[in-house]
């Protein structure tokens, strides 16, 4: 190796970078729009859902309920007076969830008080869309819970007294109690669904850029015929891989740091352990992801075909890499075929550094893997560029 | 310029786009990357989304720290572990020991039973804690809501024991007696959810990553000269190269309809008329945002980033794979403006909900009139220049 000869390389793929300014706007801005848009996209809070509402009992016990029910924010009663009308706003998804209060409810609430059945309420949520009504289920019912047992305490004055959560008429007290579990959340006590978007985003734009940028450059290269010319100068195959791998690291790098800034100051999520220690290894990373762009690229005959390549190789990587989904949910093999993508290590090292504070020492297996794939993936980038000479 | 006022110059409209559109299906059938992203694609995400994600909580592994030794704490790990969700619990014997597990992300949940908790049950007010890993925030969430719910129905004393066996609803320690149901997907199944909105997908990618490269490629090989030189009026040959793509699209939606159907049983609840003509519209729209992408780029490596990055929010910020309604305010309405929300809500309420075509009405419109911006923005572009 030519360290002249490198110098030469690695200085001409920087002014090639930086003399095209759509590959200068694009460094730039994308990780601002795919940090501000996955940021925001992932929420565990739900607030403002419109709830329907069918009271059929019209009394101030079914009105305070409701009303209890949308006090918070949390939902936005509209009210139906037919099974026919609030069927069809549930159709045309104008509601995601529904609640049904029977005629009867204020005398339900009265006869639950001294001791007999309790009140009943139908509550329907919209399967099709299934992740809000997941999330929303428990919230729904927290919600309904404690509105009738504070209602149901003031009709029955004298459990007054005892915690709102879990008043129970007098005579059905001895029926049962139930278990209080206080909930704390480690690392994200709002569990707050920004973090952990943030830190996903990262393996995504860390991948997914590295792995275009590599391929139009060279698929450039190629309708230039710089690349063959490249290919016929004294420069070895290693001295053109890290001729390329190099200086877009660097630039990568840097991308890293501006992503962290903005995170920081726009999204105000800051990582938890230290930022030094996760510009490193996200560096490392980036190398990684370059040699696998310059795979595909050196393997594709066409530009449309390595494009083709990158953006099939972006489906898995958002889908797979639990960036956006959680791995355990996956069938067994699936979850074997994760740990195939270097962006699942390191999207697990980010969200390690980011919300939980892990240390080098915490992260030694997945960092020894990602260096793993490093070396195969240099050597095979390596090998497909020889092929070609 | 031919006006289509006239009926021989309307001829020639419609025989130019004829023309156009012939030579562009023959450029297709060519094409092998393309047919290739045809192809395989489809069947990649249709097994994605039909086999491997879930954002439903499976094979949650817990950590246990139980001071308590008793029966009753037994049971009511036994309760929380008969949900489903969960991996057998992992004992750990310090709470030092079980923070630390958390902290190496070994578990999701780590539930701590104190000591007293058979004389707290005795006294009426037991009472449990629960560590969950907040980095993982929707799990997390979900899994506290699911042992909240075992822990608030569980029967604390024998009389409720007892009285569970004999009637149902009377044993609950519930203030009222909630009646949950699940329309449309009972069992809440996130992979309805996502097969309803997979033909959007595969449409987005599809029209977009075809057409966006189309007028690219034709200025850098020199063709796009040559057409203007020919007797066509841009409208004609935007119109002409993505009548073969309509009906490539509509291939790609029956294979995700009927797939979706045969394979996971997830058929088209409502009007499959409705179904058909509401993704005109949409796969117009797409074609034409990919026509748009491919009069702004330079060169074809431009127009791919521009598709691939209009791509990506797309799914994103349509609901298709997130509830869109749950975004706050501003990234909620910029979803609005791609394609892709409106024809995923028309789908969601056609084939999850059964809707007919007046439910889908709003949608439609909402998709026409974004046609038609695009459509005004391709010929404020195309007008036609050399060089």
């Amino acid at each position: 190796m030519n360290w002249r000869r490198l110098r030469t390389l690695m200085r001409r793929e920087v002014l090639a970078t930086f003399r095209d300014p759509f590959t200068v706007t694009i460094l730039v801005t994308v990780p601002l729009v795919a940090l501000l848009l996955f940021g925001y996209v992932l929420s565990t809070e739900v607030k403002g859902l419109s709830l329907g509402v069918l009271d059929s009992n019209r009394t101030s016990a079914s009105r305070r309920l409701v009303a209890e029910l949308s006090a918070k924010g949390t939902f936005d009663a509209r009210f139906y007076t037919t099974n026919g009308e609030l069927e069809r706003g549930l159709v045309s998804g104008a509601i995601s969830a529904a609640i049904v209060i029977p005629p009867d409810f204020d005398r339900d609430l009265r006869a639950a008080a001294s001791g007999r059945e309790l009140p009943e309420i139908q509550v329907i949520y919209d399967g099709g869309e299934a992740v809000l009504a997941g999330n929303a289920e428990g919230f729904l019912r927290g919600l309904i819970n404690a509105a009738v047992a504070s209602m149901l305490a003031e009709e029955a004055p004298q459990v007054a007294g005892a915690r709102p959560a879990a008043v129970l008429p007098a005579a059905a007290a001895p029926r049962a109690s139930g278990v209080e579990v206080v909930t704390r959340s480690v690392f994200n006590p709002k569990l707050d669904g920004t973090p952990f978007m943030v830190s996903g985003t990262f393996g995504f734009v860390l991948s997914f850029l590295t792995v275009l940028i590599t391929a139009v450059s060279i698929v450039n290269e190629k309708l230039t015929g710089t690349f063959e010319q490249l290919q016929v100068t004294p420069a070895t195959s290693v001295e053109i891989l890290l001729g390329k791998i190099v200086p877009l690291g660097a630039v990568f790098a840097f991308d890293v740091v501006l992503m962290v800034l903005i995170a920081g100051l726009l999204l105000h999520v800051w990582p938890v352990g230290s930022a030094i220690f996760f510009v490193l290894v996200s560096s490392f990373y980036v190398l990684i992801s370059l040699a696998l762009g310059l795979i595909i690229s050196a393997t594709s005959a066409t530009a449309a075909e390595a494009v083709q390549k990158s953006v099939l190789f972006s489906i898995p990587l958002v889908q797979l890499s639990g960036f956006a989904f959680p791995i355990r949910s996956m069938p067994l093999v699936v979850q074997w075929f994760t740990e195939l993508f270097p962006a699942t290590h390191y999207i697990r090292i980010s969200r390690a550094i980011y919300m939980r504070g892990a240390g080098p020492l915490a992260l030694l297996p997945e960092m020894a893997l990602l260096a793993l794939f490093g070396v195969l993936l240099m050597t095979y980038a390596l090998r497909s560029i020889e092929a070609r000479r | 310029m031919s006006s289509p006022q006239s009926p021989v110059s309307r001829r020639s409209f419609w025989s130019n786009v004829a023309a156009v559109a012939y030579k562009e299906a023959s450029v297709i059938r060519h094409d092998k990357a393309l047919l290739a992203t045809v192809f395989a694609q489809p069947v990649m995400m249709l097994l994605l989304f039909g086999m491997a994600l879930s954002n439903k909580p499976a094979n949650v592994k817990w950590l246990v720290l139980d001071r308590s030794h008793s029966a009753i704490s037994r049971r009511f790990v036994q309760d929380v572990q008969m949900t489903g969700y969960f991996k057998p619990p992992q004992p750990v014997w310090s709470y030092d020991d079980g923070r630390r597990q958390l902290q190496d992300a070994n578990a999701l949940a780590f539930l701590v039973i104190p000591k007293n908790f058979r004389r707290d049950i005795e006294r009426g007010r037991p009472r449990v804690q629960l560590l969950v890993d907040g980095s993982d925030p929707l799990s997390a969430a979900r899994v506290a809501a699911y042992i909240g719910q075992v822990a608030a129905e569980f029967a604390t004393t024998p009389l409720t024991l007892a009285a569970r066996a004999t009637s149902g609803a009377e044993s609950s320690p519930m203030p009222v007696d909630l009646r949950q149901r699940f329309w449309f997907n009972p069992t809440l199944l996130d992979r309805n959810f996502f097969l309803a909105a997979l033909a959007g997908m595969l449409l987005t990618n599809l029209c977009l990553s075809a057409t966006s490269l189309g007028l690219v490629a034709e200025r850098e090989s020199g063709t796009y000269e040559q057409m203007l030189a020919l007797p066509t009026t841009p409208l004609e040959i935007v119109l002409g190269k993505l009548v073969p793509f309509v009906g490539l699209s509509y291939g790609v939606f029956a294979f995700a309809t009927l797939a979706a159907g045969l394979f996971f049983g997830a058929w088209p609840q409502g009007s499959w008329l409705a179904l058909v003509l509401v993704t005109l519209p949409f796969v117009l729209a797409s074609l034409g945002i990919g026509v748009f992408v491919s009069t702004l780029a330079h060169t074809s490596a431009q127009a791919v980033f521009i598709t691939v990055f209009f791509i990506m929010p797309s799914f994103v910020l349509s609901g298709s794979m997130f509830p869109y309604q749950l975004m706050p305010h501003g990234v909620r309405e910029v979803g609005a403006l791609f394609p892709l929300r409106w024809y995923q809500i028309a789908l969601r309420r056609i084939v999850e909900r059964g809707a007919g075509l007046t439910e889908v009405l709003g949608p439609v419109l909402a998709l026409v009139i974004l046609f038609g911006v695009i459509l005004a923005g391709i010929r404020w572009r195309m007008k036609p220049r050399l060089g």
